[in-house]
């Protein structure tokens, strides 16, 4: 009975915990959609004085390219993050379950493009991407946005190989099947929930990047945080919380598809080490 | 055994494929496209320009962070064009610093670029043309630029002292006003004693951004020029001493002047965007901006309150001009001039002017319209909260040198912050 209790008391506790942090998540959110239908909101009012569709009509206005570029952005955004998961799993599973020399370094040296800062590569990769054609491209773009990408995909994978090593993989090949059917049927299930996390980070990442789309994209290429950014520079309020807004509106909708997506082809029921 | 074999065979396949890698990246120095291949197209006629500009997309490179300017670009500029020569103008936001860093690279390399147009002016354009970034001399081309601009006009043929030499031609202009709330601010100050006078009443009310911030820098030479006056700049030497000296009762009435800032001056907004916002707020009562008609537009957006207006100072504030230039290494040249041409007739100026639109001063010369050409500048209706343009142009000085700008950022960070 006391125990119940307890066990009571500490429920209403971390519920509340969890109520406060929830939020504390949701209420800059509130503001930013306020912000994006308020005129002006002077101190030391608690709500905006005046509203308007301004930001919001500019965002959909055929005219202003924004939702061309927020579709432009998804697609990038998504063949990075395809990309990045394909070159991630090999790099990943030789991290995560094979044991030779110089490891540990190997792991260090994968998260080396998050300690050093873009703008100091930037320039170079500029210049050497001009060189072999593909600065003011697509692929350029894709190129360099896997920079940033890959510590987070290989990172995160490696950590999955870990956990579910390599003896279910060596079980079906005793059992007859092939290198491909292993990846197929065992491999790729099994990683199902690190590749949707691995995926989400690394679209993310791919999402918000503004500097480096911008040297290789060379105005070519414009994404959705490129027409973003200058409202903010200019302290536009309501077109800065217009297109953050419509931003944050994106990436929730395409990861969640993404997750649906992966979710529905490797159905759950075999996640027998979560 | 077989095992072995299989081991050796993956380390040769592995060593071909990094080696591939490498000779791949080495060997692969495309043949850089040269820049430059029209270069006679200042030597053919208008006429044979506009054919070849026809049906071409051109690439227009500028700071997109105000509504205004791009809703005009995109929705008036853009279409006008397409109606007018079938070209396809493409508004990319990029700020000029970053364009410069790009054209450097490329000009590193020497190949095509991607912009047509950019937007410059000041201490960028004597980078771009210190670095041979530009294409021409090219404005004695445009037959509006020969019709309708003054060219012995002094804001013409110099650029923050530069000389423009035909490297870029005249955008629009931009002049320093005050802003200020009607509902707050009683007497509107005639000059710096007046401002002093009525920021000691209103202890925190007013402050400017810490410099180098663009405006706030203009504000501070705005104040010394209504202190020391304008002329003795213009044949000044840049050296930090002797300007120092010549400026020195403008830092003492700032110093003066610093106790009754906001924050008591200890600290200064660093952004224009941070002081306007402040001023929307209602934490200031006064901001100020380098375009004249921008708090007429934020008004009209709700961003101001509607008691807003501007003023200038009785000696007059500073105004500069912004250009539009084509890089060396622009792709498509001829629509380039097409489009530069096209901003400076009568129907794009006026359409700019229009605080509807944008409200950017035009930069025809007045004497070289034709009456009706005149009144349809005259017909625009000004908005509220902006000055109209006779009164801006008779309290107009000109900018200083551009590289006294950052000597003058210099000696104010010394002695005042």
């Amino acid at each position: 009975m006391g125990e119940y209790k307890m066990n009571k008391r500490n429920r209403t506790l971390s519920g509340f915990i969890m109520h406060i942090m929830i939020f504390l998540l949701i209420l800059p959110l509130l503001v930013l959609v306020v912000w994006s239908f308020s005129k002006s909101w002077p101190w030391p009012n608690i709500f905006p004085q005046e509203f308007g569709l301004r930001g919001i009509l500019h965002v959909l206005d055929p005219s202003s390219r924004a939702l061309k570029s927020l579709l432009l952005s998804i697609r990038l955004s998504l063949v990075v993050t395809i990309v990045t998961l394909i070159l991630s799993i090999p790099a990943a599973k030789t991290l995560g379950v094979y044991s030779f020399k110089g490891k540990q370094f190997i792991k260090m040296l994968v998260l080396a493009p998050i300690i050093v800062p873009p703008v100091a590569v930037g320039m170079g990769i500029h210049l050497t991407f001009i060189r072999l054609g593909l600065a003011n491209r697509f692929i350029g773009v894709v190129l360099v946005h896997l920079i940033p990408c890959l510590p987070y995909g290989i990172r995160i994978l490696t950590d999955v190989f870990e956990i579910i090593g390599e003896s279910m993989e060596q079980q079906a090949r005793v059992l007859g099947a092939n290198s491909i059917q292993t990846f197929t049927n065992i491999t790729l299930p099994l990683i199902a929930p690190g590749l949707i996390s691995a995926g989400s980070l690394v679209f993310i990442v791919s999402f918000s990047q503004y500097f480096l789309t911008f040297l290789i994209g060379g105005g070519r290429i414009i994404t959705f945080p490129m027409m973003m950014f200058p409202y903010i520079q200019s302290g536009d309020r309501m077109m800065a919380s217009a297109y953050s807004m419509v931003f944050i509106l994106a990436t929730l909708v395409v990861l969640i598809m993404m997750e649906k997506a992966i979710k529905s082809y490797y159905s759950t029921k075999n996640y027998f080490y979560l | 055994m077989i095992k072995e074999k299989k081991t050796i065979m993956r380390k040769i396949i592995l060593f071909l494929l990094i080696a591939g890698l490498i000779l791949n990246l080495v060997g692969c120095t495309q043949e850089a496209v040269v820049a430059g291949e029209n270069e006679d197209l200042l030597e053919t006629n208008w006429e044979s320009i506009l054919e070849e500009a026809e049906g071409t997309e051109v690439n227009f490179y500028g700071w997109g962070g105000s509504q205004m300017t791009n809703d005009w670009l995109d929705n008036f500029l853009a279409l006008r064009l397409k109606e007018e020569y079938n070209i396809t103008l493409n508004r990319v936001p990029m700020d000029i610093d970053q364009v410069l860093n790009k054209l450097l690279g490329e000009n590193q390399m020497n190949v095509t670029g991607t912009a047509d147009v950019i937007w410059i002016n000041g201490e960028n354009f004597s980078t771009a043309r210190t670095n041979d970034l530009l294409y021409g001399p090219f404005t004695h081309k445009l037959p509006n630029f020969n019709q309708y601009i003054d060219v012995e006009s002094v804001e013409v043929k110099y650029d923050f002292g530069f000389p423009v030499e035909g490297y870029e031609a005249p955008y629009g202009k931009a002049q320093f006003v005050l802003v200020y709330d009607e509902a707050r601010v009683e007497q509107v100050p005639k000059g710096h004693e007046e401002l002093m006078e009525l920021v000691k009443n209103n202890a925190g009310k007013f402050t400017y951004p810490a410099p180098p911030d663009f405006t706030g820098s203009a504000f501070i030479r705005n104040i010394i020029y209504d202190i020391v006056g304008y002329e003795q700049f213009i044949t000044m030497k840049a050296d930090k001493e002797v300007i120092a000296k010549a400026i020195q009762p403008a830092m003492d009435y700032l110093n003066e002047l610093k106790p009754y800032l906001w924050r008591n001056g200890e600290t200064y907004p660093s952004t224009i965007a941070q002081l306007h916002n402040m001023y929307a707020d209602h934490e200031v009562f006064m901001t100020m901006n380098y375009n004249s008609n921008e708090a007429a537009a934020r008004i009209q957006t709700g961003e101001f309150p509607r008691t807003t207006n501007t003023f200038v100072f009785e000696n007059g504030t500073i105004g500069n001009t912004h250009f539009l230039a084509i890089p060396d290494n622009a792709p498509n040249k001829a629509g380039a001039l097409a489009v530069i041409d096209f901003i400076l007739s009568v129907e794009a100026q006026a359409s700019k002017y229009n605080p509807d639109n944008w409200g950017d001063l035009p930069v025809l010369d007045n004497a070289r319209l034709s009456d009706s050409e005149r009144a349809i500048f005259d017909e625009i209706q000004i908005g509220k909260g902006a000055l109209p343009q006779h009164i801006l142009l008779d309290h107009r000085v000109p900018e200083m040198p551009a590289n006294f700008v950052p000597i003058i950022e210099e000696i104010w960070m010394e002695n005042i912050l």
